[in-house]
């Protein structure tokens, strides 16, 4: 049993903690507010220089075929600084899911394409009336002139709006809430019958509803098999929730890293306000709150390997753990901040709108918790 | 990074499984949820059993009696250990978790060799008399006092919450020596004989109806100079490498997760509306939530174990194991009790329902006491607080 970090582990942590330091700031969040993407290409670009957008992908992709710990510790350190730049959907979700079920044909086109910072991809599986459910699927997919033709409504598309493709969810066969049934294909950007409605997030990123209006596509468009895309999605999103956990404890470290300065710089009463215990059994629940949360994620991002079910399992109790753990914290900062905390000039407020946001991203905590009582077998 | 056992190791939880399950008596087995309310005499019984296979001391090195096991070996054991149901004796945790570290790093060559082989082999029980009526969490403030005349302590004064006070052989206390200084400064370290005259020990009943803890007083009580630990007025010091001491505690997490099965098992058992509350929506996710911290506070011990493993002390860091693990404690047996429903109110068996409704209400009742002995809750965060997040204290 081993869950200390290597060398590599901690030099690269290093590496991405002095580009988040150089290349972002509170500021730039600030700056980005009324941009429609909420992100700079050019950061982008530079981060795929480094070669992070190839980072767990194999050599013959252009990547780097690191392990898994390594995006633990890429999304901490971006967690760490809110960096907004779309490596989960881009990396994680859309690249991912394409490199374990996608043709040879397709890998070579998208890869090294993300590989290279000159492409985002996307998953778009929510619908309204399904909630988290990556099963609930009314958005249909009808056979047509040798291919297919989709039409249906995604919503939350992450990165929607700068997504150049999107790898959606449509029933092929089933009933609405079949796991079998629901085949993934590519789609892009442009394609006739795809209408894009933009949307902001809280934290400021972006997303959008996605509708597709007899869409067609060829069947060189499916990625894995068709009626079988639910194991393959299941298993990417996994992937992409371990990566939201790392990131969300990141940002419980920085929130309670930014909250123990400022109760020990602010004075009141002639003293800092850090001195008064009823201040500080609120800073030691937050300590105790991320303690767990990254405990949970550390076993998560270990099990990322692991059959099915265990993997499943560990990753929802860390989503579990880091939703409520994560908004615990945050609402703390907020509070002990004062009314300092409830403006947009402090920075401890879009650690607060980020926690709402990754609360909900790929299953709140009930949706996890349910989960976890079907895993443990009640 | 790797969160699996190796092979060594899981053969190893193997035996310590399957030996728990051959061997701890029938009439012990589900004490742990009712804790403390284990008869003294069966506690006794139950550490010698453990003294005959060699594992009453896990920490200590062999030649001492002590199992030698490696800090993962130890993990595991007191996992499983408290997994099985079995409980764990107070006798043990006051004498080798508690006084044995100390006389190892303090004591005489003469104080190690007389008392600790009889520690591990359960020939002795011990009490510990430090906390006091007056001084409670803030212990500095303790007033039994002893006075040196020629070759012996002369101690007078009293002690409170003392577990086991009414078996034990022998006490190790803290006595105030000096009282001109500061408060920590004039405090001693002894070893005291309970058969020594002027000894007075009253029961204190909790609000289980069992008398686990006494109030000890002392009354010209005379103690050999040769039961002095350490040098005189150091005492404090002494008691403060307690806390340095102070191992990641396994079987608080084995108790745990053993509690959230019995809760599991209790909520299948019972029928609501013609199916197990264990598939009430409501109540399964309550169960599951508890699941998700118990498993996070279990890596949260995997990660301490493995700085162990490297050679780092666990540090002040572990200390919200022990403020977190005892109010999740609390928290499931809450739901142990929710569980039960309207046979919650019940205290004493009832006929057909076997042993496991006094146990959850026993239980439920004792859990309470685990946030405030051994520093309270808010002690706890207030040392997390000053010594790991480094708040001012001023």
């Amino acid at each position: 049993m081993d869950f200390e970090l290597t060398s590599e582990h901690l030099l690269f942590r290093e590496s991405v903690a002095s580009f988040v330091k150089k290349e972002h700031s509170f500021n730039r969040l600030r700056a980005l507010k009324g941009d429609p993407w909420g992100y700079s290409r050019d950061v982008w670009k530079k981060m795929a220089e480094l070669g992070w957008m190839g980072l767990i992908y194999p050599e013959e992709y252009g990547g780097l075929g690191l392990d898994f710990t390594f995006v633990m510790v890429l999304l901490e350190e971006f967690g760490r600084g809110l960096l907004p730049e779309p490596w989960i959907s881009t990396v994680l979700l859309g690249g991912n899911l394409v490199l374990a079920g996608g043709t040879e044909a397709q890998k070579e086109e998208i890869i090294p394409a993300i590989v290279a910072g000159d492409l985002f991809v996307t998953v778009a599986y929510l619908e309204d009336g399904g909630r988290y459910d990556l099963n609930f699927c009314a958005t249909s997919a009808r056979q047509k002139n040798g291919g297919f033709s989709l039409s249906g409504r995604k919503i939350f598309v992450l990165d929607g709006c700068s997504a150049d493709r999107f790898i959606v969810t449509a029933r092929t066969s089933g009933d609405i809430s079949d796991a079998d049934g629901l085949t993934l294909f590519i789609i892009s950007r442009g394609a006739s019958g795809v209408e894009i409605t933009p949307l902001k997030t809280m934290d400021g990123r972006n997303a959008c509803i996605l509708d597709l209006k007899d869409a067609s596509v060829s069947e060189s468009d499916i990625i894995g098999k068709q009626d079988d895309g639910y194991p393959l999605l299941a298993d990417i999103i996994d992937q992409a929730t371990a990566g939201v956990c790392a990131e969300m404890v990141g940002g419980m470290d920085a929130s309670l890293e930014m909250t123990v300065r400022h109760l020990s710089e602010r004075v009141q009463f002639g003293r800092p306000i850090g001195s008064f215990q009823t201040l500080q059994h609120k800073a030691a629940d937050m300590f105790i709150q991320k303690e767990l949360a990254a405990s949970a994620t550390y076993y998560a991002v270990a099990s990322i390997d692991e059959k099915t079910e265990e993997r499943s399992l560990a990753v929802s109790t860390a989503k579990t753990k880091c939703s409520s753990a994560y908004l615990e914290v945050t609402k703390t900062a907020m509070q002990l901040f004062g009314a300092m905390g409830f403006t947009n000039e402090a920075d401890i407020g879009f650690f607060l709108k980020r926690a709402k946001v990754t609360e909900v991203l790929f299953g709140d905590a009930d949706y996890h918790l349910a989960r976890v009582a079907t895993m443990k077998g009640y | 990074m790797n969160v699996s056992y190796s092979q060594d190791e899981q053969r190893f939880q193997e035996e310590v499984r399957k030996w728990f399950r051959e061997n701890a008596p029938a009439e012990i087995i589900d004490q742990t949820l009712g804790g403390s309310t284990l008869d003294p005499d069966l506690q006794i019984k139950w550490h010698k059993t453990l003294f005959e296979k060699g594992w009453a001391a896990p920490e200590f090195p062999r030649e001492m009696g002590g199992a030698g096991f490696s800090e993962t070996e130890q993990f595991i054991f007191h996992y499983e250990y408290s997994l099985s149901g079995a409980p764990r004796p107070k006798t043990k945790f006051i004498s080798l978790g508690m006084l044995a570290p100390i006389l190892l790093q303090f004591g005489t060559k003469e104080q190690q060799e007389r008392f600790i082989p009889d520690m591990i082999s359960g020939k002795t029980v011990w009490c510990q008399g430090f906390s006091e009526t007056e001084a409670g969490s803030d212990l500095a403030s303790l007033k039994t006092k002893a006075s040196l005349e020629g070759n012996e302590f002369i101690v007078n004064g009293q002690k409170t919450w003392t577990s086991m006070a009414d078996h034990a052989d022998w006490m190790f206390m803290l006595v105030r020596t000096d009282s001109s200084g500061k408060k920590q400064e004039g405090i001693s370290f002894l070893l005291v004989d309970m058969k020594s005259p002027g000894i007075t020990i009253r029961p204190i009943e909790a609000l289980t109806d069992h008398a686990p803890f006494c109030e000890v007083f002392f009354d010209n009580v005379r103690v050999p100079r040769e039961n002095l630990v350490g040098k005189i007025n150091e005492g404090w010091k002494i008691t403060g490498t307690l806390l340095e001491h102070e191992r990641l505690d396994a079987s608080a997490m084995g108790e745990l997760v053993y509690a959230i099965e019995t809760v599991r098992k209790n909520a299948a058992k019972t029928i609501f509306r013609g199916k197990p509350l264990l598939q009430d929506e409501v109540f399964r996710k309550k169960l599951a939530a508890l699941e998700v911290d118990c498993d996070s506070l279990l890596y949260a011990f995997f990660r301490i174990l493995s700085q162990l493993k490297i050679g780092a002390a666990p540090g002040p860091g572990s200390s919200f194991l022990k403020v977190y693990g005892g109010e999740l404690y609390q928290r499931v047996l809450d739901l142990n009790l929710e569980a039960i429903g309207p046979y919650a109110q019940s205290w004493y068996n009832i006929e057909g329902l076997g042993n496991s409704v006094h146990q959850a209400t026993m239980g439920w009742i004792n859990s309470r006491s685990l946030t405030t002995w051994g520093g309270s809750s808010e002690i706890q965060r207030t040392i997390i607080a000053t010594r790991i997040l480094n708040l001012p204290r001023k």
